[in-house]
């Protein structure tokens, strides 16, 4: 019932593949959209993935660099596959262990891997044990639980604890009661007989009917007994207190060498209380020899990290998540030598975000308009976002960096809500034409400024903006939307029309580098919404993020993290400060080191 | 010192420690000092050393296949190395093989497949790249493969050592796919555009020069490949072959071209 099944290597050799007989699409298609969405943009925290009517499950194997990937009709659910993968990668590495250890590719393209028997045995055996496990049968009532209890035992009572005689047990308590009243569970009338007299009881729970359903949840009720004053327990509050003790040596540890001898230094001293001789002796093995990872050794390593991320302003569930993808990642690798846990892991995490950060298409905006004029149509970019994030200051400081250049900017004024936007609009247009005075620019007015005042539909202003501009011969066209929540439905609505109707060359999505968890929520449901209201089944989402206020965090660059992890799409701007200027693009690499620094 | 006057702090807290330590080492024979000085300092340079030899990485010649994703690279690696076809997925991590040039003089390099979509290199001192173009999807995907080539021509290091580039037109198999001839010329012609484009890119957000500092070609002319100071080519080839999966690849041009390499 499984559609395929495929060994290959990291560095992209099918080693052996396994193809249903009847099944006629090739496997390549899925496997390579697993691994760019999943493995690559490091989202491989759990381990099954949908693509089309395909489900892949997928294992990695860090030790020989491996990846094991099967994949089945999305409608069934197979409950042996998890198991399926960790036979044949225990059977796989156990065969070829040989031709798996030796380095360079060289090995893998000579032999060939002829696994089919065994995998065939396997898998009739997955089969076979979830087919033996039969269906669950539903418990008769005799085994069921329910039926062990005994009828006085249900029989509600209502705050017995204070109304009952000092030392009075339950079951005496209730017995008087089911006598009384036979066992009956109306509630009006259970209330009353159990309560012993007490008027102002009564009146209370008649009038409390609808709460009832609380009081009744109450179980039988507690024993009696003189307590003295309990110690108070806190949700939160842990076990003992030797957590909060912070005496210990505080991290710390940053990413270069000089760091690595600091690592050793506490390994050795950690070790040293824990095991004495043998500790010592098993942690300077481990240093120097080949130890493979596993998840143990690197979750206080993880941990560490995960904090470290959240303090800097990364979201919470994305440093959970981005951690998490780590873990998989480097589980089982063998580390060379005199490289310690923590190293390989903060190594690992620094590659993993660089890798996030570097755009994953071409990012070069003017390359695109001079395509667009030399098809004569107007490069149009949307700004949207939530209230005050900078978009209209950064749309000027984009248009300023496009007149710079020698292109014609037609500001398309959208933003049809907020008292003074047309006209904060005119005022950068104002300032953008005397910096390029039209006398340089052969007559012409490099931005002009496409409103019609305020209550109109922005769609409608939109499209004729555009219309406008490809008369005119507008180079591009940036059109300002009005700041909206991400949870206003109608707003959104009306974005995605304006998005969807006008098509605009580049989504850009404008977010302030000071925002949180708020930025994967405001991120999803913008993409969520564009993606729901538009008409087409290849609806335009957002392309591209701005990020503003840059100058704002010292160091902590986490929302840059959150924000690409979430879309997939790159950081197109960086805004750092409010003159024309401050216009900068991002350099992935010096946000990482910023963001891994102690 | 008299009650109630006030102790200056210590300068440094290990001040005893080392003047019993200078005391003991006197009263030691000079030669257990001198055997103790001489210990300390082969251990330093062993550290030394051994941080020196563990920091640099390869430095054997090696040879580079670089390309967009789904180019070819992969499978024309496989069929240099071992003339055999294999399915291959998108890499994950890059492969590395030593590879042994046809004909008498048979010298050997590393060939190194790298992933396509990183964007980072290993620090190998390259002797050659083969920049591998998929021919039959090249008009759709121009802008994309000049950007990745303008993003090498303009890296330090090549410009610095200027290794011999060669550029692999694969997929030649495919009906469509485009010659040789034809995609030098459109990618000197976008890579005339995007010397423009780049260099008014921003800066960065720490200061750094966002476009490049290099300027590919000669100032003032239409950007042509013969002004770049590396020994550039444009070959054909064929990483899958003209017959499927069991005839034999079409890369004699690649692999001769490799061979003068040496």
């Amino acid at each position: 019932m499984l559609d395929f099944f495929a060994i290959f290597s990291k560095g992209g050799i099918v080693l052996w593949c396994f193809h249903e007989a009847g099944v006629t699409e090739s496997f390549t298609g899925p496997v390579n959209a697993l691994i760019r969405s999943v493995i690559l943009q490091e989202r491989s925290g759990n381990n099954s993935y949908t693509h089309n009517a395909l489900t892949l499950k997928y294992k990695l194997d860090n030790e020989f660099e491996l990846v094991f990937v099967v994949g089945f009709q999305k409608i069934l659910t197979l409950t042996y596959v998890d198991k399926l993968i960790d036979d044949v990668q225990r059977h796989f590495r156990d065969r070829y262990k040989n031709e798996l250890e030796e380095k360079g590719a060289l090995k893998l393209l000579l032999n060939s891997f002829e696994f089919n028997d065994e995998f065939q045995t396997l898998l009739r055996m997955a089969e076979e044990s979830s087919r033996s496990r039969g269906p669950v049968l539903m418990k008769s009532f005799e085994k069921s639980q329910k039926s062990q209890k005994t009828v006085k035992s249900m029989i509600e009572t209502k705050g017995g604890d204070k109304s009952k005689e000092q030392g009075g047990k339950n079951k005496k308590g209730n017995k008087k009661e089911g006598e009384l009243c036979g066992g009956c569970c109306s509630f009006p009338c259970r209330l009353i007989v159990s309560v012993k007299g007490n008027y102002l009881d009564i009146l209370c729970l008649e009038v409390l009917n609808f709460s009832t359903f609380t009081l009744a949840n109450r179980k039988s009720p507690k024993p009696q007994k003189p307590k003295g004053k309990e110690k108070r327990v806190w949700d939160m509050g842990g076990s003992s207190t030797k957590e909060l003790d912070y005496s210990a040596s505080n991290g710390g540890n940053s990413l270069e060498t000089a760091s690595f001898s600091k690592d050793i230094m506490e390994d050795l001293v950690g070790v040293a209380k824990k095991g004495g001789f043998g500790g010592m002796f098993g942690m300077l093995k481990g240093l120097v020899g080949s130890k493979s990872l596993t998840q143990e050794d690197m979750e206080p390593v993880l941990e560490k990290m995960r904090d470290h991320l959240i303090a800097k302003n990364v979201a919470a569930d994305i440093a959970s998540q981005l951690c998490n993808s780590v873990g998989k990642k480097l589980e089982g690798k063998v580390m060379g030598t005199f490289t310690t846990v923590a190293s390989t892991v903060k190594q690992a995490l620094h590659d993993s975000l660089v890798q996030i950060l570097q755009p994953k298409r071409r990012v070069d905006v003017l390359r695109d308009v001079l395509e667009a004029r030399a098809q004569r149509r107007p490069y149009v970019i949307t700004f949207c976002g939530v209230n005050g994030v900078g978009k209209s200051t950064n749309l000027a400081k984009i248009s300023f960096w496009l007149i710079e250049n020698g292109f014609s900017v037609l500001i398309a004024a959208c933003d049809t809500f907020r008292a003074g936007a047309v006209e904060q609009l005119r005022t950068h247009q104002r300032r953008l034409n005397s910096l390029h005075p039209p006398e340089k620019h052969s007559g012409r007015q490099v931005v002009q400024l496409y409103e019609k005042g305020y209550g109109k539909d922005a769609a409608g202003i939109a499209m004729e903006a555009i219309a406008y501009a490809r008369n005119q011969g507008f180079d591009v066209v940036l059109v300002d939307t009005a700041g909206r929540m991400q949870d206003n439905t109608p707003l959104m609505t009306a974005l995605a029309k304006l998005i969807a109707v006008n098509m605009p060359d580049l989504v850009l999505f404008v977010g302030e580098a000071l925002v949180g968890n708020e930025a994967v929520d405001q991120l999803v449901k913008f993409n969520q919404a564009l993606a729901d209201h538009s008409m087409s089944d290849k609806p335009r989402l957002i392309d591209g993020i701005i990020l503003t206020k840059f100058d704002t965090i010292d160091d902590k660059v986490g929302a840059a993290i959150s924000m690409t992890y979430i879309t997939g799409q790159p950081i197109v701007f960086v805004g750092t400060g409010q003159t024309y200027n401050d216009l900068r693009s991002l350099n992935a690499r010096a946000v990482v080191n910023t963001l891994m620094k102690a | 010192m008299a009650q109630g006057e006030v102790v200056p702090p210590q300068p440094l807290a290990f001040q005893p420690y080392l003047e019993s330590l200078l005391a003991e080492l006197r009263a030691q024979e000079p030669a257990v000092v001198l055997g103790v000085a001489v210990a300390v300092v082969v251990v330093i340079l062993t550290i030394v050393f051994l941080h020196a030899f563990l920091g640099k990485k390869s430095t054997r010649s090696a040879v580079l296949l670089i390309g967009l994703c789904d180019s070819g690279k992969t499978l024309l690696f496989s069929r240099l190395l071992c003339g055999k076809y294999k399915r291959t997925q998108t890499s994950i991590t890059e492969s590395s093989a030593l590879y042994r040039t046809k004909g008498d003089r048979g010298t050997a390099w590393t060939l190194c497949d790298l992933p396509g979509h990183e964007s980072l290199r290993p620090q190998y001192i390259e002797k050659a790249i083969v920049f591998v173009v998929d021919s039959a999807i090249f008009q759709k995907e121009v802008r994309d493969v000049a950007e990745l080539l303008y993003s090498l021509l303009t890296d330090t290091v090549v410009v610095k050592n200027a290794p011999a580039l060669l550029v692999a037109c694969n997929k030649q198999d495919v009906t469509m796919a485009k010659s040789a001839k034809l995609i030098q010329q459109q990618l000197e012609k976008e890579l005339n555009t995007l010397r423009v484009t780049r260099s008014a890119a921003l800066s960065a957000q720490d200061g750094s020069p966002g476009g490049t500092t290099v300027h590919l070609g000669k100032k003032g002319k239409d950007f042509e490949f013969s002004q770049l100071p590396m020994r550039m080519e444009f070959v054909e080839c064929s990483a899958r072959g003209n017959k499927g999966e069991e005839g034999d690849a079409d890369i004699a041009d690649l692999e001769t071209c490799l061979a003068k390499l040496a």
